[in-house]
């Protein structure tokens, strides 16, 4: 295929045939390089994988304030630019859970749809770093995973602003929650047995999902209007309006997921957009997951084949929802482990049978496209957020690692 | 001295059986294998392409291009030209395989992880999975000083026949064990070797005095002194001096005493674990006091790299372990810092050896990978998997890299070793084809899920109990649940 330069015409027109026209390299990357506000650069590549099924060779990319605004094949490097072996876009990592944790965990009630992740997070999380670091340069993060119905979660970027609002992306409204064992965890009074009244939490795997149940039950009969912000979040719920991200690691969870969407839908409550997380054995129920449309974020490999609640994760899992087309992205959570970031999630998932452009896009474009900030992030084009991951060999195999990273034209890794 | 002399029987045993091997080479129950595979990495000398390893009687015999090395008639041949041929890894310093790898008692030396190693243990099956073929099993480092390792392959129905080297070092440990601080932990360790000293000067005493306690004793332990054990020998130690120590017959020392007089006089290699720099000097200090720096390996928690350079100075090896990545919070600025850890030891030019995490996925290939990221040439990163354990462990010639007359073990891997889609295809040990990925049934659950045939499904009250509100915190006795 012939490659040819991409030149920015207004953000609007970033993703459309490429232009004919070759500008001379050097003078592009003269007239950006050289002082700037930290947020324009020229990077080189000997190659980029674009996420988009491209492979551009020796590409220069130039970034003016955050954005991408042009990549042209086929010259060497200036001598201003940020040179790299390889250029990915930058990773998405939809289940990050850097606010998550039992300080998280709204205990006044188990459905709490209306209270917000946003309010909760730490821009200065020392984990944040550590996600940029790794290459993650946005973020999903859900309110909490030990609620039932949780509240909603937010898009952020890794690194730049300071400032929470300037971080944060615009894209799909979701609300978190969890099915299983896990908001069940360690639920009972302060001190005796469950026999008061104040001990309203779910203490079974029935009762999380009964509580699921009633909430959308009584928002879906309650009145259009007027029955309080919870219900008219819940109603927005059922009307897919806002997606619905539950974590459910087992079989038997991701059914309850999927049976509660099914059962909303024949009530004429309206048809769910539900997201699952941490789908470890999304594998064993590939037509469930086809039928009802559901994508799936996949927890990290597991150390022994079993994760959380003892579900079974084979290395395969990856390569068996391509198998069934599900759309599908990959998780390594907070990057706390160093050995497992994101990069060697997709690595295993490589190791189970995916390409290497598979394992791509499964942790840029995909989580992307669900989080609904594919017009920003997820790919290497002309127009997009200069969200770029720099690599020092193969990317994901573990003989490489993310040497540079930029995240919205911000050096947060300086490979220099 | 009962295992002892055991050993001592079959190790005698091995050497005279290896001998008629070699000397009867026409002899046709010798085992004969070659191996052909499409890239032969060897470690000794450039890769090989389109390589043939010819094993006879369990020892490498050739080593060389497909042509250039005549294959037996007699031998079975294995023939993948699509596969790497790999030394088998080297796993330095574990305490997997073995029954409870931490004793109580302080100062453990006289026993034996001979007595402990499982031959059926998972772990040996994990470790022929990913290509682990020599293994030091050491007891666990919650001690002072721990009992006798022993170097196995991980292949065997019993502990003589896995065995590689019988008693392979003593580990200690410069950290504190459970219930000590630093302080009382630094002053076992030195006393362990205090008492040893003043044990020694007491034998000569008595020996000198006309007293006969030491020889009764070891008769009544059922030692037998004779041949060598029946003389003396001065101390062969450039530290330590006593006087008249040729005197004492060397089979008279107690049999608890014995393993921590190897290392003194050299005789014993030490591992020594230190979590922390500062453990490090305690380490260093105990083995220059003793005399025994030059046979120390130092096992290193990863924030030891601060002591890079005073672990240079003393010239010994280390292993690290498996979290290769030190992560430090400053304490002002809250910031994190980062140090890849084996390439401060690469960079002091400091043998390092590596160990598999406990994670399937991420075994000593994953380790050295992980090294190569991070601006470890990639020949220094394969040797701390291969070369280096080997040559800590006294083994260069054996195991670590394929060549004439080396250990007739190796592996086949289906691409690059360090490739994050390369797999175990096959293993060889001793010349025997003891693994085949394609009939290992747990790799298939591990890769696509499958249950292996005739197995079935978890007994739900197996699985790990989720709490049911009873207790504060979800903790309910086995009891507490079924009634």
């Amino acid at each position: 295929m012939i490659l040819t330069s991409f030149l920015l015409s207004g953000a609007a027109a970033a993703l459309a045939a490429p232009t004919a026209s070759v500008p001379a390299a050097g003078s592009l990357a003269g007239s950006l390089a050289g002082p700037s506000d930290g947020t324009s650069w020229t990077v080189h590549a000997e190659k980029v994988y674009t996420s988009t099924g491209e492979t551009i060779e020796n590409a220069l990319i130039l970034v003016k304030d955050g954005k991408i605004t042009a990549i042209t094949p086929g010259v060497e490097a200036t001598r201003d630019s940020i040179s790299a072996k390889v250029v990915t876009a930058g990773m998405v990592d939809a289940s990050a859970r850097v606010n998550t944790g039992l300080t998280s965990v709204e205990q006044s009630s188990e459905v709490t749809p209306s209270i917000d992740a946003k309010y909760g997070i730490d821009p200065f999380d020392v984990r944040w770093a550590r996600l940029a670091k790794s290459g993650v340069t946005t973020t999903f993060i859900a309110p909490l995973n030990q609620n039932v119905v949780g509240g909603m979660g937010v898009i952020l970027k890794t690194a730049g602003a300071a400032d929470l609002e300037k971080r944060m992306v615009e894209g799909a409204d979701m609300i978190c929650g969890a099915i299983g064992s896990q908001p069940s965890q360690r639920n009972s009074p302060a001190f005796g047995r469950p026999t008061s009244f104040y001990n309203r939490r779910p203490t079974t795997r029935m009762g999380v999902e009964w509580e699921w149940r009633s909430a959308l039950f009584e928002a879906g009969q309650a009145a259009a209007d007027g029955a309080g912000k919870d219900i008219d979040v819940l109603q927005d719920v059922l009307a897919g309006k806002i997606g619905t991200f539950v974590q459910a690691y087992t079989t038997q969870d991701i059914r309850t997921a999927v049976f509660l969407k099914e059962e909303m839908m024949k009530e004429g409550f309206g048809t769910m957009n539900l997201v699952i997380d941490c789908g470890a054995e999304a594998w064993k129920e590939p037509d469930l997951l086809t039928r009802t449309n559901t994508a799936v974020v996949l927890p990290p490999f597991p150390s022994q084949g079993r994760t959380r609640d003892s579900a079974l994760m084979p290395l395969e899992t990856a390569k068996k929802l391509r198998d069934a087309g599900i759309t599908f992205a990959l998780s390594a959570h907070d990057g706390s482990d160093t050995a497992g970031r994101i990069d060697v999630q997709a690595g295993l998932a490589m190791r189970g049978g995916l390409t290497r452009e598979e394992a791509l896009r499964a942790v840029t474009i995909t989580p992307a496209q669900i989080l609904g900030i594919a017009n920003r992030a997820g790919t290497v084009e002309v127009g997009k957020d200069a969200d770029l991951v720099l690599w020092n060999g193969e990317p994901f195999e573990i003989t490489s690692r993310p040497v540079g990273v930029l995240v919205g034209g911000t050096l947060a890794l300086d490979p220099r | 001295m009962k295992i002892t002399s055991t050993y001592r029987t079959l190790a005698l045993g091995v050497i005279s059986a290896a001998g008629l091997a070699v000397s009867a080479v026409a002899a046709p129950q010798v085992d004969k294998t070659a191996v052909k595979a499409g890239k032969v990495i060897t470690l000794n000398g450039e890769p090989i392409e389109n390589g043939v390893i010819v094993i006879e009687g369990g020892r490498i015999t050739a080593v060389g291009p497909e042509g250039d090395v005549q294959i037996p008639w007699d031998a079975e041949v294995i023939d993948q030209p699509d596969m790497v041929a790999f030394p088998g890894f080297v796993e330095s310093h574990v305490s997997r395989g073995i029954d409870r790898a931490n004793e109580t008692i302080d100062v453990a030396a006289f026993l034996n992880v001979a007595d402990s190693i499982d031959p059926v243990n998972f772990y040996f099956e994990e470790a022929i999975r990913n290509g682990i073929l020599t293994i030091n099993v050491q007891q666990g480092v919650d001690t002072v000083v721990a009992g006798q390792g022993m170097v196995v392959k991980p292949f065997g129905m019993t502990v003589e026949s896995m065995m590689v080297k019988p008693r392979a070092g003593l580990t200690m440990s410069a950290a504190p064990k459970r219930g000590k601080t630093r302080a009382t932990q630094a002053q076992a360790l030195r006393g362990a070797f205090e008492d040893l000293k003043t044990y020694l000067e007491d034998m000569v005493q008595r020996k000198k005095d006309g007293n006969n306690f030491d020889r009764r004793e070891a008769l009544y332990q059922g030692r037998e002194i004779e041949g060598e054990d029946a003389k003396g020998r001065a101390l062969n130690s450039e530290v330590w001096k006593i006087d008249g120590f040729e005197l004492v017959p060397r089979g008279e020392v107690d049999e608890k005493r014995a393993p921590l007089l190897a290392v003194v006089e050299g005789r014993m290699h030490a591992f020594v674990w230190c979590s922390t720099p500062l453990d490090v000097h305690t380490a260093l200090r105990v083995a220059e006091a003793n005399g025994f720096t030059k046979n120390t390996t130092l096992a290193l928690g990863r924030s030891c790299w601060k002591a890079a350079p005073k672990i240079k100075e003393a010239g010994v090896s280390v292993i690290l372990e498996s979290n290769l990545t030190h992560v430090e919070r400053d304490p002002l600025t809250g910031e994190e810092k980062e140090t890849f850890v084996p390439k401060v030891f690469h960079d002091a030019g400091i043998p390092f050896a590596l160990m598999s995490s406990g994670d399937a996925n991420k075994s000593l290939w994953f380790q050295a990978a992980q090294c190569v990221a991070n601006d470890i040439p990639r020949d220094a990163a394969i040797a701390a998997v291969t070369t280096t354990p080997a040559m800590i462990l006294g083994l260069e010639k054996r195991v670590g890299s394929i060549k004439t007359g080396a250990d007739g073990q190796l592996i086949l891997m289906s691409g690059d070793p360090l490739s994050v889609t390369s797999t175990v295809q096959h293993v060889i040990i001793d010349g025997k084809h003891v693994y085949d990925r394609s009939k290992d049934v747990r790799v298939r659950q591990l890769m696509d899920g499958t249950r292996p045939p005739g197995t079935v499904a978890e007994d739900p009250a197996d699985e790990e109990w989720e709490g049911d509100g009873e207790g504060d915190d979800g903790e309910v006795s086995k009891d507490d649940k079924n009634g």
